[in-house]
C-alpha cells in the first residue's frame, strides 16, 4: 500500500520564552492511502493543533510533514492556498457551508475554485450527489435542510477535488445521534467505495469506533494506538472505552 | 477606574468608530458652515443696500429643519455601534458588571467620539463657512474676501445642538442596552442564518400604483372630455389617446395577471408594470412639453399634475427595477455557465443576490433619496440663476412706478400724473436724482381699452422720444423712425420664432392716428425691465411722438435713476409713501413702486436661502445616503466574516479574496449611485429642455456645465470617502481573529 501522509517528530510550542506550552511533542506516525484513522483524546491534548499543522492553517515548531512525499512545512505562504485546494478536503463540526448559495452550488464552488472546466462541473456535482444521496435538496439553501444534510453536502464538497487526504474535525459534533449515525456511514462508505483516505478528529468514542485506525494522544504525544483489523465494531467500541479509561488516569492520579 | 477603561476603550476602538466619526464630522460641519452666516457677528462686506437680517431668520429656520434628518442618522449609525459591539457588553455584563453601568460606558464613549467629531467638525466648518461666504457674496454681486473667523454664537450653537442630541440618543441607547437580555448579547454574532425570502414591500406598491393608474385614467378621460379638439396637431392626439390608453391597458393587464396569476409569477406582473410604467411616464413627461409647445388649454394645475404622474411613475420604475434586479442577476448567472463557474463568481453571486433579496425596501428608498438629493443639486444652480437673471432684467432703474389699467372700466379713470411726491421724498432724504422719465403707455386704437381676454389683449406703444429717455438712462444707442413708421421693443424671455412670427404677421399697424410700416429695423431687445409691457404680451410698439399725441394713454410710468443706491430704510418708506398715496384697489386703475434696493433685497436674499438650503439639504440627503450604505454592508459583518473564513478555508487566495471584497463593495455602492444618477440625468434633462428659453436668457450653457461639474465633483469626494472607510472597516472585520 502507498504511504499518503508521513509526520516526522513534529513539535508545537505555544508561548515566549519563560512560559512555553508544548501542545505537540515529538509525535510521529504514518497513514497508507484508503486509511480511516480517528485521533482521539481529552480536550488540551494537541489533536485539534496537529489537525492544524496537517492542513497547513497552522505551522509547526520542528519536524516534518509529507505529504504524497512533499514536504508541507517547507512550502511557501503564498503557495499554500494552492495546495490546500488541490490536495486536502474539509469537513468542520460546524458545516461551513456558505448560506447564500444553494447546495449544489456549495459543492460547485469547491471545482471553480480550482479551475475545473465549465462543461464538467454539473456532471460531477450530481454524480457526488447520487452518491451521498442528496439528489433531492441540491436546489435547496442550507437553512433549509437539516443538519445531517448539511453535513453530508460538506462531504460532497470535500470529496469532490478527490483530494489525497481529507481532514475531519468532530464532524459529528453538532449533529444527534441519528444523524450522526447516517454521517458516520456515509463517511464509511467514501474510505470504502472510493478509497479515500480520511483522518478524523474526534473526543467521541462512538465516532471513532467506525475507523480502521485510531491514535491516542495525551499531553501533545501519541499514548497508544489501536487497530481495528479483523474485529468487529462493537468489539473496537470496548477497547476504546478501555484505553479511554485508562487515559483518565490510573489510581496514582485519584490518590 | 472605569475612567480608564472608557479611555482605553476609546482608544482602541477609533478604528470600529471609524465611520461614526467620520458621519458626525461632516454632519458638524456642515450645521456649522451654513449656520455660521446668520451670526450676529457675520459682517460681510456686501454695501448698505443690503440687509441680512431678513436672511438669517430664514436661513436658520431651514437649517434646523433640515438638521432634524441628521437625528435619524445619527440614531442609524448609533444602532451600527450597539450591535458591533454587544459581544463585549455581554463579556462585561457576565463579569459582574451591572448592565446599567455598561450602557453608561457606551454612553460616555460614544460622547467621547462625539465631541471629538464636534471638535473636528467646528474646525472643517470654518473652512467650509468660506465656500458659504463666497457663495453669499456672489449672490450679492460682490468680490469674495477671505475672512477668518470664529463666530462664538454660532459655536455655542452647535456645540449645544449637538450635545443635546447625543445625550438624548445616548440615554436611549442605555435604555436599549439595558433591555437587551445578556443571552441575546452573548450569542449577537451567532444568529441564524437569515432566510433570503423576498419582502412584501413590492406588492404593496403594486396596489398603490394601480390606484395612481386609476387616478391617471380618470383624469386622462376628464381632460380628453373637455379640453380634445380634433383641429389639434398628431402630436397633442397622441398625448390625450396614450394618457388614456396606457393606464388603462396597464389595468386590464393587472386584471388578468390577478386570474392567471398561477400561470405568471409575481415577477412577470412587475415586468409588465416596468414596461408600462416606463410608457405612462413618457406620456405624462410629453403634456407639460406639449402644452407649452402648442399653448394647449387643459384647465388650471394639468400641468403639475402630470409633473407629479411623471414623478410617481419615476419611484415606481425605481422600486420595480431594484425588485427585478436580483432575478436579473439570477438570470444573467444561470443563463451562462461559464459566467457562473468562472473563478469565484457562485461566491460573489450569492452575496450580492442574497443582500439584495432582503434589502430591496432599503436599497429602493435610498436611490430614490439619491435621486432626489442629485435633483437637487443640478435644479438649485439652475432656480438660482433663474432668479437672478430674472432680477436683472427686472431691476433696471433705481425706481419705477407703474400704473395699469386692466382693472379699470372707465377711460376717465386712467391716470395722468407725474407721481411728483415721489421727488420730494427723494429730495427730503437726499437722494440725487440723475436722471428721470415720465411717460405714457398709449393703446393703438382706443376701442380695444375694452378688450380683457387673455390671449388677445393689445399690443400696447410707447413714444419714440420717451423710448429714447430710457435707452439714454441705460446707456444704450438711441434709434430714429421716419414718419409713418414703427418698430419694436421685446422682453428678453420672448423666443426666436415669437419674434419672428409676430414680425411677418405684423408688417403694419393700424392705430387711430392712421396705418402704420414696418420699419427696416424692426425689432429690439434692449433690457428695459418688465413693466413696459401689457399683461400677456412680450412687446410693446414705437411709434413716432406726432402719431401717441393722437391716442389714448392707458399707463402712466416713470423711471428715475439716482446718483447712489437707495439705502434699505430709505427705499421701506418710500414704498409706504406710496402705498398711504395710491392703496391698492379691487377695481379701477392700480398703482405700484418697485425700489431696485428692494428688489434685490428681498430676491438676493430668498434667493440665497434657497440656494443654500437646497445645497445643504443635498448634502445632508447624500451623507445620509452613503452612511446607510456603509452600514448595510458592515452590519451583516459577522455573516461575511465567516462566509469569507470558509473560503479561506477551501484554499482561495488572499488576492482572490481582495478582489471578491472590492468586487462586492463595488456593486453595492454602484448599483443605487448608478441608478440614481441615471435617473436623475433623465429628470435633469427633462427639466432642462423644458425650460431651455428661461435657462439659455438668465443663466447660460456655460455656467451650468460648471455647476454640474461641482456636483460631481462633491459627489464624488464623499462618495470615495465612505468607499475607502467601508472598505478598511469591511477588510478589518473578515479578518480579524
Amino acid at each position: 500500500m502507498k504511504q499518503i501522509l508521513k509526520i516526522e517528530h513534529i513539535e508545537k510550542y505555544y508561548g515566549n520564552k519563560g512560559n512555553i506550552t508544548k501542545a505537540i511533542d515529538d509525535i510521529s506516525f504514518e497513514v497508507q492511502n484508503g486509511e480511516f484513522i480517528a485521533i482521539m483524546g481529552a480536550s488540551g491534548s494537541g489533536k485539534t493543533t496537529l489537525l492544524n499543522c496537517i492542513s497547513t492553517i497552522d505551522t509547526v515548531s520542528a519536524g516534518h510533514i509529507f505529504l504524497d512525499n512533499a514536504d508541507i512545512t517547507e512550502i511557501m505562504e503564498k503557495e499554500l492556498a494552492r495546495f490546500r485546494r488541490e490536495n486536502l478536503g474539509f469537513i468542520f463540526q460546524d458545516f461551513n457551508l456558505l448560506d447564500t448559495l444553494t447546495i449544489s452550488e456549495n459543492i460547485a464552488m469547491a471545482l471553480t475554485i480550482n479551475k475545473v472546466p465549465v462543461e464538467e462541473i454539473d456532471p460531477r456535482v450530481k454524480k457526488m450527489a447520487e452518491k451521498l444521496d442528496i439528489v433531492p435538496i441540491l436546489d435547496k439553501f442550507p437553512y433549509q435542510v437539516s443538519g445531517g444534510q448539511k453535513q453530508r453536502c460538506a462531504c460532497a464538497r470535500a470529496m469532490i477535488n478527490s483530494p489525497k487526504l481529507i481532514l475531519a474535525d468532530e464532524p459529528t459534533g453538532a449533529l444527534d445521534s441519528h444523524s450522526a449515525q447516517m454521517l458516520l456511514t456515509t463517511i464509511q462508505t467514501m474510505n470504502q467505495e472510493f478509497d479515500a483516505t480520511i483522518l478524523m478528529v474526534t473526543h467521541d468514542a462512538f465516532t471513532a469506533s467506525y475507523a480502521k485506525r485510531i491514535l491516542f494522544l495525551k499531553d501533545g504525544h501519541i499514548f497508544t494506538e489501536i487497530i481495528r483489523g479483523e474485529q468487529s465494531r462493537k468489539q473496537l467500541f470496548g477497547k476504546i472505552l478501555d484505553v479511554m479509561t485508562l487515559l483518565g488516569g490510573d489510581l496514582s492520579d485519584v490518590r | 477606574m472605569y475612567g480608564k477603561l472608557i479611555l482605553r476603550n476609546a482608544k482602541r476602538s477609533i478604528k470600529d468608530y471609524l465611520i461614526y466619526i467620520i458621519t458626525l464630522t461632516l454632519c458638524v460641519t456642515m450645521f456649522y458652515s451654513f449656520l455660521s452666516i446668520s451670526s450676529n457677528y457675520y459682517h460681510p462686506s456686501i454695501g448698505v443696500q443690503y440687509n441680512l437680517n431678513i436672511l438669517s431668520d430664514a436661513m436658520k429656520a431651514a437649517i434646523c429643519a433640515i438638521t432634524f434628518l441628521l437625528l435619524f442618522l445619527i440614531k442609524y449609525v448609533n444602532n451600527y455601534m450597539i450591535r458591533r459591539k454587544q459581544k463585549e457588553f455581554a463579556i462585561q455584563t457576565v463579569m459582574g458588571m451591572e448592565q446599567k453601568t455598561t450602557a453608561t460606558l457606551f454612553f460616555l464613549e460614544t460622547l467621547i467620539m462625539g465631541l471629538v467629531a464636534l471638535g473636528m467638525g467646528i474646525i472643517l466648518g470654518t473652512f467650509c463657512s468660506q465656500f458659504i461666504t463666497a457663495m453669499l457674496l456672489s449672490a450679492y454681486g460682490q468680490p469674495f474676501q477671505l475672512s477668518w473667523m470664529l463666530y462664538p454664537d454660532t459655536v455655542l450653537l452647535t456645540i449645544m445642538f449637538f450635545t443635546i442630541s447625543f445625550v438624548l440618543i445616548g440615554l436611549f441607547n442605555i435604555r436599549t442596552i439595558r433591555k437587551i437580555k445578556v443571552i441575546d448579547m452573548l450569542n449577537a454574532d451567532k444568529k441564524n442564518e437569515p432566510h433570503f425570502k423576498k419582502s412584501k414591500w413590492m406588492p404593496i406598491i403594486t396596489v398603490l400604483f394601480s390606484i395612481f393608474l386609476i387616478i391617471m385614467l380618470v383624469t386622462g378621460i376628464s381632460k380628453m372630455y373637455y379640453y380634445f379638439d380634433t383641429r389639434l396637431p398628431f402630436s397633442v392626439h397622441l398625448m390625450f389617446w396614450g394618457n388614456i390608453l396606457i393606464p388603462a391597458f396597464t389595468l386590464v393587464g393587472i386584471l388578468a395577471w390577478i386570474f392567471l396569476h398561477k400561470k405568471f409569477g409575481f415577477s412577470k406582473l412587475v415586468i409588465f408594470l416596468l414596461i408600462m410604467a416606463l410608457a405612462a411616464t413618457a406620456s405624462s413627461a410629453s403634456v407639460p412639453v406639449l402644452q407649452m409647445k402648442y399653448y394647449l388649454a387643459l384647465g388650471t394645475g394639468t400641468n403639475n399634475s402630470y409633473m407629479i404622474f411623471l414623478l410617481v411613475g419615476l419611484v415606481f420604475i425605481i422600486c420595480a427595477v431594484f425588485y427585478l434586479a436580483s432575478n436579473v442577476i439570477t438570470s444573467m448567472k444561470e443563463k451562462s455557465l461559464q459566467k457562473k463557474y468562472y473563478e469565484e463568481n457562485l461566491f460573489f453571486f450569492g452575496q450580492i443576490i442574497s443582500k439584495l433579496k432582503t434589502t430591496t425596501k432599503t436599497m429602493t428608498l435610498i436611490c430614490l433619496t439619491l435621486v432626489l438629493s442629485i435633483s437637487m443639486f443640478l435644479i438649485e444652480p439652475a432656480l438660482n440663476g433663474w432668479v437672478s437673471g430674472y432680477l436683472d432684467t427686472r431691476s433696471v432703474f433705481d425706481v419705477q412706478v407703474l400704473s395699469q389699467y386692466n382693472k379699470a372700466f372707465d377711460i376717465k379713470e386712467l391716470p395722468n400724473t407725474n407721481y411728483d411726491f415721489v421727488t420730494e421724498y427723494l429730495a427730503e432724504n437726499n437722494i440725487q436724482i440723475i436722471d428721470d422719465c415720465s411717460f405714457s403707455l398709449y393703446l393703438p386704437m382706443a376701442e380695444d381699452f375694452h378688450q380683457r381676454i387673455k390671449w388677445s389683449f393689445p399690443v400696447l406703444a410707447i413714444s419714440l422720444s420717451d423710448y429714447n429717455h430710457l435707452l439714454d438712462m441705460r446707456g444704450l444707442d438711441t434709434i430714429t423712425l421716419d414718419e409713418n413708421e414703427f418698430t419694436t421693443q421685446w422682453q428678453s424671455i420672448a423666443t426666436e420664432e415669437e419674434r419672428n412670427e409676430f414680425i411677418e404677421s405684423h408688417s403694419t399697424v393700424r392705430t387711430d392716428a392712421g396705418i402704420l410700416e414696418m420699419a427696416s429695423e424692426n425689432a429690439s431687445d434692449a433690457a428695459l425691465g418688465e413693466y413696459l409691457y401689457n399683461n400677456y404680451t412680450d412687446v410693446v410698439y414705437v411709434f413716432p411722438d406726432e402719431i401717441c399725441k393722437q391716442l389714448l394713454s392707458v399707463n402712466r410710468n416713470r423711471a428715475i435713476k439716482t446718483a447712489e443706491p437707495l439705502p434699505y430704510d430709505v427705499a421701506i418708506g418710500l414704498q409706504q409713501e406710496f402705498e398711504r398715496k395710491f392703496p391698492e384697489q379691487p377695481e379701477g386703475v392700480n398703482y405700484y413702486i418697485r425700489t431696485s434696493t428692494q428688489q434685490i433685497n428681498s430676491t438676493t436674499a430668498s434667493n440665497f436661502v434657497m440656494q443654500a438650503s437646497m445645497t445643504y439639504g443635498a448634502v445632508v440627503l447624500l451623507i445620509m445616503c452613503f452612511t446607510i450604505l456603509a452600514l448595510q454592508q458592515l452590519l451583516d459583518a459577522t455573516h461575511y466574516k465567516y462566509r469569507f473564513g470558509v473560503l479561506r478555508k477551501l484554499g482561495v487566495d488572499e488576492t482572490h479574496i481582495n478582489r471578491l471584497v472590492l468586487k462586492q463593495l463595488g456593486v453595492w455602492f454602484g448599483l443605487p449611485i448608478g441608478i440614481a444618477v441615471l435617473a436623475s440625468t433623465v429628470f435633469g434633462g427633462y427639466f432642462f429642455n423644458m425650460f431651455s428659453s428661461q435657462i439659455s436668457a438668465y443663466i447660460g450653457a456655460e455656467i451650468l456645465a460648471v455647476q454640474i461639474l461641482l456636483i460631481a465633483g462633491i459627489l464624488l469626494i464623499l462618495l470615495t470617502c465612505y468607499f475607502v472607510s467601508t472598505w478598511i472597516l469591511f477588510n478589518r472585520t473578515i479578518r480579524k481573529e
